[in-house]
C-alpha cells in the first residue's frame, strides 16, 4: 500500500509538468486518491465505465444550489445506477472553504442523502491541478476507453439561484447519454461555472 | 459597446412585478450576508427626468477591502452581475456599459472585475411625454456575487424617485458618471492598425499603435478563448507590440473574430473586434 501510494505520487507530478495534461479527446491522466473511508481509487481501474469527476466545495454557493435543491443528488443516482462511477473531488486546503476530514465528509454525504461511488479527499490538491479544476461545480466525464469527453460546467445556467435548475441544459446528462448513444459529444467544452477552487497557496 | 439594446417594459410586465416582488425572499427587507461587505445604491446622473430625453442611471458597488465583484465576463470563476429593471410605462432601460475590468489574479485563476468602487451605468429613454412635476418610480433588482476567499451570492431592491420636468440639472452623482465613463471601451482610433492570427497555441494580438509606456493588457469578451491566467507575453513589432495570448484548452474550434477590450493604463481602454487570420503555411492548433 505504501509502495502504491508513492508510486501514485510520483505518476501524478509526472503528468502535472506535462503541459495541457487534459483535454477533450485525449486520455484522461491517470491519478490515485483516498475516499472518505480510506479507500484508494485509481482512475484507470475503472476503464470499461463512464467516470465522472465532480468538483465539490460543501461552503461554496454554487455547489449549495445543486445540492440543497437534490439536482447533484439526483444526478449522482440516476448514473451510478446506470453503471456509471462518479468521484466527487475535494480539493480544498486544510484551513479553506470546504475542506473537510473523512469523518465530516461521511457525515456530510449522509445528510444530503448524496451518493457518488465515492468522495476523494484532495487537500493537497493534486487531482484538482492534474485537471486544472477551477470552480466547484467544474464536471469532467471520461468515457470506457479513458478519453476524456466532457470539460465543463453542470449545465447552461450559470447562476446560484436553485429556480435556474428546472430550465437548465445539464450537459453532464447530455455527454452521457450521447456518448452512450454511440454519438459525438454535442458540447464538449463549456466554461465551468462557481466558485474557485481553494487550492493550498 | 455604444449599441443600447433597449428593452421595453409592457404594462403587463410592470403589474407583474410589483405583484410578486414581496413575494420573493430575501429582498430588500431581509438581510442578507453580502451587506455586511458591499453597499449598494442606485443613483441618477441627473435630478430629474426629462420626457424624451436620455437619462444615465447606474448601480453603484462600494466593497469592503479585499472583496471584488465581476466584469461582464468574470473569467476562471465568479459571475457578473445583472440587473433587472422595474419602470413606468414607456421607460426604456439599455444594456449595462461596463467600464474596463482589473485582472484579479489569485494563480492558478485570474478573474476579471473590480474592487473597491465600481459604477455600472445604463442608459435609459423615458416616453415622450410625462405629467410635468409628476414622480417616476424606478426600481432595480440587482442580483450579484462578491468574493474574497469565499463567495456570497446578493440581491437587492434599490429605488430611486425622480420628478418629471423640463429641463434637468446635474445630480450629486455626477461625478461618479463621469469617473465611469472614464473607464468605458473607446472605439479604436483610425489611424492605428489592429489584427489578430491565430497560431498553434497561442492568438497573436497585433496592436500598431505607437510607442507605448507599458505593457498592454487585453481582457477577453467572450469566455473560454484564451487561458485567463496565462501572461500575456509581449514582442515588439514594427509601429506597435504584439501581445501573445495562450488559448484556452476549451477552444475545440477556430474563433471568427476575437473581441475584447485593451487597456492601455488608467483611462485608456480600447474596444477590440478584429477578424483572427489563421497564419498561412504554419501548423495551427484548435
Amino acid at each position: 500500500m505504501n509502495r502504491n501510494l508513492c508510486c501514485g505520487l510520483v505518476i501524478t507530478l509526472l503528468l502535472i509538468s506535462s503541459a495541457y495534461a487534459v483535454k477533450v479527446g485525449e486520455p484522461a491522466p491517470d491519478f490515485q486518491a483516498t475516499d472518505s473511508n480510506g479507500q484508494v481509487h485509481k482512475l484507470s481501474n475503472e476503464r470499461g465505465e463512464f467516470v465522472v469527476l465532480e468538483w465539490h466545495n460543501n461552503g461554496c454557493p454554487y455547489t449549495q444550489k445543486h445540492y440543497e435543491s437534490g439536482n447533484m443528488q439526483r444526478l449522482q443516482k440516476e448514473w451510478t445506477g446506470k453503471g456509471v462511477v462518479w468521484f466527487t473531488v475535494i480539493s480544498s486546503a486544510q484551513g479553506q472553504q470546504g475542506y473537510v476530514t473523512a469523518q465530516q465528509e461521511n457525515d456530510y454525504l449522509k445528510q444530503m442523502k448524496a451518493s457518488p461511488t465515492a468522495a476523494l479527499l484532495d487537500p493537497q490538491g493534486d487531482v484538482g491541478r492534474l485537471y486544472s479544476a477551477k470552480t466547484t461545480p467544474h464536471m469532467f466525464v471520461i468515457n470506457p476507453a479513458g478519453v476524456l469527453i466532457y470539460d465543463g460546467a453542470i449545465d447552461d445556467k450559470p447562476t446560484t439561484e436553485q429556480s435556474d435548475i428546472a430550465g437548465a441544459k445539464n450537459y453532464v446528462s447530455q455527454a452521457l447519454e450521447e456518448a452512450a448513444a454511440g454519438s459525438q459529444v454535442s458540447t464538449p467544452t463549456s466554461r465551468p461555472y462557481g466558485c474557485s477552487v481553494k487550492y493550498a497557496h | 459597446m455604444l449599441n443600447h439594446s433597449f428593452i421595453p417594459i409592457t404594462w403587463l410586465g410592470f403589474f407583474f412585478a410589483f405583484a410578486v416582488w414581496p413575494m420573493q425572499p430575501m429582498l430588500a427587507s431581509s438581510k442578507n450576508p453580502a451587506d455586511e461587505h458591499v453597499k449598494l445604491e442606485l443613483v441618477s446622473e441627473q435630478n430629474a427626468v426629462v420626457p424624451g430625453k436620455e437619462l444615465w442611471l447606474g448601480i453603484r458597488f462600494d466593497l469592503q477591502d479585499g472583496w471584488h465583484t465581476y466584469w461582464t465576463n468574470p473569467g476562471d470563476s465568479g459571475e457578473a452581475p445583472r440587473i433587472e429593471w422595474r419602470m413606468p410605462a414607456g421607460f426604456e432601460a439599455g444594456a449595462i456599459q461596463w467600464p474596463h475590468p482589473e485582472r484579479l489574479a489569485t494563480p492558478p485563476f485570474a478573474d476579471y472585475g473590480y474592487e473597491h468602487q465600481v459604477l455600472l451605468i445604463v442608459p435609459v429613454r423615458p416616453p415622450a411625454e410625462l405629467k410635468d412635476g409628476q414622480t417616476q418610480k424606478i426600481a432595480a433588482l440587482v442580483r450579484y456575487l462578491i468574493c474574497k476567499d469565499v463567495c456570497i451570492p446578493g440581491q437587492k431592491q434599490l429605488e430611486l424617485s425622480l420628478p418629471a420636468q423640463t429641463h434637468a440639472l446635474a445630480s450629486q452623482a455626477r461625478e461618479l458618471f463621469d469617473a465611469a465613463r472614464s473607464r468605458l471601451p473607446r472605439p479604436a482610433p483610425r489611424k492605428w492598425k489592429i489584427s489578430a492570427d491565430s497560431i498553434r497555441d497561442e492568438f497573436l494580438l497585433n496592436l500598431k499603435i505607437g510607442k507605448l509606456d507599458k505593457a498592454p493588457q487585453f481582457f477577453p469578451l467572450d469566455a473560454e478563448q484564451i487561458e485567463n491566467a496565462a501572461s500575456q507575453e509581449t514582442t515588439a513589432i514594427p509601429g506597435g507590440i504584439r501581445l501573445h495570448l495562450k488559448k484556452s484548452k476549451h477552444l475545440l474550434k477556430p474563433i471568427a473574430r476575437l473581441k475584447g477590450v485593451v487597456v492601455l493604463g488608467p483611462g485608456r481602454a480600447y474596444v477590440v473586434d478584429v477578424p483572427v487570420s489563421q497564419a498561412p503555411g504554419r501548423a495551427t492548433r484548435n
